[in-house]
């Protein structure tokens, strides 16, 4: 465990000398909130109103909350670095080093992803304040609760990302397989609370990452209950044990097929 | 003139051509990122049915232009992506001196460093585009008009492209600025004009050319307008001329890197 705190830690460092650059991403956030708090305020007629059990403050606060997990995975990227070492063998020199793949990959991505958080969710936080006035009401046990939920959806939907990630050991480029998965998280779970959707497809997110991943979180973030929280954490750390062993299955058969020509 | 510019158009396809035959080496990927584009393109239906559900109608828009306002976004995005893939890695192909092998070519500078890649998925763009087409029961002469807009779209949206990556002559690590700037056109082009106002919808017709490149094409195939299809035109002619000319401005401080890079 300690190695891989100290590849957390490495990334971490690392990623302090990049701060512009996150700093230069908060321009995309800042736009997809702008666009959403046009489209709610178009769609609501009036404050008070609830469409299916949200206000408008609530519905932004969400998507607030759903592109902050959104941006600090940053699924595109990972998935292409594992790709890309696919591709180019790289995974070789990470193949005989004293670590698992995985455990590399998760911690190096993570330990890169904790200046982002603190980032994004001030941003966020200021960003919802400016705009929206209000704050969700929350307690010190249900912001720690909130908080727990976030990290775990965020290193539930990174073992996601390195799952899709790692069938690049089979066909030669996942990205289009992380497209698809991305869309499904955008749409089913990022934009819009699972309430908005048909019944039938209400069910099938409700065991799906999804739920674990956007809803969540963001759920218990603007509409908290207690029974709610230890429901969702109780679900995300069986997904977190679901997507470890995804991952390690997969891995496991997949390097056995590695050729690597040359390097 | 004339021969020059069909020369130049001429070489520009044979570039693409063979960029294209590149990427099809592997017909497996190729398929796949083609056909795995149009399903990405499509889940956002589910989010707009979603939306109508809610209200029936979105600044202005119904459902079908919706479908339209995507049809445009897909097909602008594809036609630059295709033709013109290395305008979004121009930043990189500055900063890191490789831009040699294009200045020694009897060609054009710019074009030639732009059409030297294809991007394979742009053409899952593009089908997708071409399906919402088929899908919305149009007459011949909204096609060759959609065809007409679309092509125009791409060149602006490839002419930005290029300008924020000229930057890069002036400023160190400048890509950033590009992607951001180049992500900020999509994430717009998929919303209708009406819900947007004030300053906002004032960026959109000015820095960010989503009004020529989305709104003003929607609104022309819904209820057509001469004036506004020749302001298309003419927003293209402009933003290419900005993008010559920004672009050969900033050549003129690019300095090599002395890289050595096989062009083959």
């Amino acid at each position: 465990m300690r190695k891989y705190l100290f590849i957390f830690k490495a990334e971490l460092m690392s990623a302090l000398q990049y701060v512009a650059n996150i700093l230069l991403h908060m321009i995309t956030y800042f736009i997809v909130i702008i666009i959403f708090f046009y489209l709610w305020n178009y769609i609501y007629d009036d404050p008070t109103q609830l469409i299916n059990g949200y206000s408008k403050t609530q519905m932004i606060w969400y998507v607030i909350i759903t592109e902050i997990i959104w941006n600090i995975v940053s699924g595109r990227k990972l998935c292409r670095r594992i790709c890309d070492d696919v591709k180019s063998g790289n995974i070789a020199y990470n193949m005989n080093k004293p670590y698992n793949y995985i455990g590399y990959i998760l911690s190096s991505h993570l330990g890169e992803g904790i200046i982002k958080s603190l980032i994004y969710i001030t941003f966020g936080i200021i960003l919802g304040r400016v705009f929206l006035g209000a704050f969700p009401t929350l307690n010190v046990l249900s912001i720690v609760l909130v908080i727990l939920s976030l990290i775990l959806a965020v290193v539930i939907d990174t073992l996601f990302i390195i799952f899709i990630g790692l069938f690049s050991l089979y066909i030669e480029d996942a990205n289009p397989l992380f497209w698809l998965y991305s869309k499904l998280i955008l749409i089913l779970g990022t934009m819009f609370p699972i309430e908005f959707f048909p019944e039938v497809i209400q069910k099938i997110t409700t065991v799906s990452p999804i739920y674990v991943i956007c809803y969540g979180p963001a759920k218990l973030f603007v509409d908290f209950n207690l029974n709610n929280a230890l429901n969702i954490i109780a679900f995300q750390f069986i997904y977190l044990a679901v997507a470890f062993g995804l991952c390690g299955v997969l891995y496991a058969k997949g390097v056995k097929k590695l050729n690597v020509n040359g390097g | 003139m004339l021969m020059a510019v069909k020369n130049q158009i001429k070489v520009t396809l044979v570039s693409v051509k063979y960029a294209l035959m590149r990427e099809m080496l592997n017909k497996w990927t190729f398929l796949m990122n083609v056909f795995f584009m149009i399903l990405n393109n499509a889940s956002f239906i589910l989010q707009w049915i979603v939306i109508y559900s809610l209200k029936q109608d979105i600044g202005g828009y119904t459902f079908e232009q919706v479908l339209l306002l995507w049809a445009f976004t897909a097909s602008t995005f594809g036609i630059s992506h295709f033709f013109f893939r290395k305008a979004y890695s121009l930043s990189d192909t500055i900063t890191y001196g490789k831009l040699d092998s294009y200045l020694v070519q009897p060609k054009n500078i710019l074009i030639s460093a732009i059409t030297s890649e294809v991007d394979a998925s742009a053409i899952g763009d593009m089908l997708y585009a071409l399906i919402i087409v088929l899908i919305s029961k149009l007459t011949m002469w909204q096609v060759l008009l959609f065809m007409i807009l679309s092509i125009c779209g791409g060149v602006i949206l490839t002419a930005l492209a290029v300008i924020l990556a000229s930057l890069s002559f002036w400023l160190n690590k400048s890509d950033m600025i590009a992607d951001t700037g180049n992500n900020m056109t999509t994430h717009f082009a998929t919303y209708p004009e009406g819900i947007f106002n004030g300053i906002v919808k004032f960026l959109l017709y000015t820095i960010i050319p989503v009004g020529f490149t989305n709104y003003i094409p929607v609104s022309v195939m819904t209820n057509f307008d001469w004036k506004l299809t020749l302001m298309v035109i003419g927003a293209t002619a402009f933003w290419v001329a900005a993008a010559f000319a920004i672009f050969y401005k900033g050549l003129r401080r690019y300095s090599s890197s002395n890289l050595m890079i096989a062009k083959i």
